[in-house]
């Protein structure tokens, strides 16, 4: 991992970060630089920064380099960071919070990831369940993304398979009322300062 | 034992055969799942990275409707589970939480107590029905064949709850009951990479591709999550001519490996829905 050196002005720094991202921020403070959390990740060595170096941005309130970073992006929810960390840090939990922040401030670096929640999401909320091929129409279209061609390439194999079906209301459950009032009020509630 | 049974999205399409082969699996050690009427879409891993409430509501709605029948909440799916089994956690770590989530399922007219018991299929399996009445109900010999045991991430992590979070050895213990050998893997809980195949497939692709040759000498792989499965099946082709070398193996839900040693046909487990095909693996248990 290449060395970074940053020119710290006082207005980079905001100390109310850590208490933001982390479910427990003293906890966060205790991290010891112990690399473990680092050395259990399996997608470590594409990230910009690796966990440990994260957290200790973090720490120090470094908040626009850590939500520009791919880091966050990256995190599988294997949990093995979690589970292994020695000071009982919720990783994972973090790694998480980073995601949904750097989307609200409009900072995300890999944008496909944040897209491809999002059609999720969107899906879901439609059906009740999720329905692959409109979920992953409605992701490439979003990302722009090349790469589509492929996995047309594998959706065919999975529908001569006979493992997807192309109609999307197939899937709807019936009490699609009640998931409609749950994503209502969950946006209601986190429109709340 | 009869259970609540909540399926999750990926059984009803990509992993059908995961689906079918569980149900008929259990069926034959005289357990039984009840599937959980109109349930939803838990979240998987992608909820959590947009919404923190709605990734507890999600699974909560299906907790709520699971509490009215007094069952166990029994899933195949590890990021069903995880999901499902967090909402619990939460309620207990977060007082907070219990609130919030009162009020939001009071919006679709339900309420969750927070007591219904979520359980994982493999733990079902290994530790209600046992390795024994497994070993009792072998039809067909497996013996010599050699079967990765891959439970992926989310199976066991983080709480491990039901078996080791680090090297978990409860599919070890059932490919033995089975008469089968389970291959010394160290990547058992390795990540497959989850929804990275999709959104950054280079990343995804090397997560693969060193779980697949890790795996070279052995027969097949068995998963118990239907990502895992699907990341480990779908692109060996691909990743054989990335490697320059022929990669074949077929990757078994344990379920369709447990129905083949009970005697079920190819047909019952849906094993012609599994992408590297099975035929060279059914050949080879004619012969031993
Ligand atoms: S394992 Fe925990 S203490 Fe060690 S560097 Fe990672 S977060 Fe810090
Ligand atoms: S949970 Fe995320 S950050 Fe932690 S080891 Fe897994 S992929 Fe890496």
């Amino acid at each position: 991992m290449a060395e970074k050196t940053f020119n710290l002005t006082r207005d980079m720094l905001d100390h109310t970060f850590a208490d933001l991202v982390t479910p427990d921020r003293e906890k966060l403070l205790t991290c010891i630089q112990c690399g473990t959390c680092t050395a259990s990740c399996p997608t470590a060595y594409a990230m910009d920064y690796t966990p440990r170096q994260l957290w200790r941005l973090i720490q120090l309130g470094l908040k626009e380099e850590v939500l520009t970073s791919n880091s966050f992006w990256l995190c599988t929810a294997c949990y093995l960071c979690t589970l292994r960390c020695l000071r009982g840090i919720a990783c994972t939990e973090t790694m998480s919070t980073l995601k949904r922040m750097a989307v609200s401030m409009g900072m995300e670096k890999l944008s496909s990831s944040a897209r491809f929640y999002e059609a999720f999401r969107d899906t879901v909320r439609r059906h009740g369940r999720l329905h692959e091929v409109e979920l992953m129409a409605t992701f490439f279209g979003r990302a722009k993304r090349l790469g589509a061609m492929g996995y047309t390439r594998l959706g065919f194999t999975l529908w001569r398979k006979g493992k997807v079906s192309l109609d999307a209301s197939a899937v709807n459950i019936r009490g699609l009322d009640q998931i409609e009032a749950i994503y209502r009020k969950v946006e209601e509630l986190e429109a709340k300062p | 034992m009869r259970y609540s049974y909540m399926p999750g999205c990926s059984l009803l399409s990509t992993a059908r055969g995961y689906d079918t082969s569980a149900r008929a699996v259990i069926r034959e050690l005289g357990s039984e799942l009840v599937e959980l009427e109109d349930w939803n879409c838990c979240g998987a891993n992608a909820i959590e990275s947009v919404s923190y409430l709605l990734s507890v509501a999600l699974p909560a709605r299906n907790l709520a409707l699971a509490e009215l029948s007094n069952r166990e909440l029994v899933t195949s799916c590890s990021s069903c589970f995880l999901n499902l089994f967090k909402v619990n956690h939460r309620l207990q770590r977060e007082p907070p939480l219990r609130g919030r989530l009162e009020e939001i399922l009071a919006a679709a007219g339900l309420r969750y107590s927070g007591k219904c018991r979520v359980r994982h299929l493999l733990d079902v399996i290994a530790n209600d029905i046992g390795v024994q009445a497994v070993a009792n109900r072998v039809e067909r010999n497996l013996s010599g064949l050699k079967v990765v045991p891959y439970y992926g991430c989310q199976t066991v992590r983080p709480y491990g709850e039901y078996d080791g979070p680090y090297l978990p050895t409860s599919m070890d213990r059932l490919i033995e009951a089975v008469g089968a050998v389970p291959f010394p893997y160290l990547w058992k809980t390795r990540c497959c990479g989850g929804i990275l195949m999709t959104t950054e497939k280079a990343i995804g692709m090397s997560l693969v591709s060193e779980l697949l040759a890790a795996a070279q000498g052995a027969d097949c792989i068995v998963t118990v999550c239907p990502m895992c499965q699907m990341n480990l099946d779908a692109y060996q082709r691909e990743i054989s001519v990335q490697l320059g070398v022929r990669i074949h193996m077929p990757v078994l839900f344990l379920t369709q490996l447990l129905g083949l040693a009970f005697g079920l046909s190819e047909r019952e487990l849906l094993l012609d829905q599994n992408i590297v095909p099975v035929s060279g693996l059914l050949r080879q248990l004619q012969t031993v």
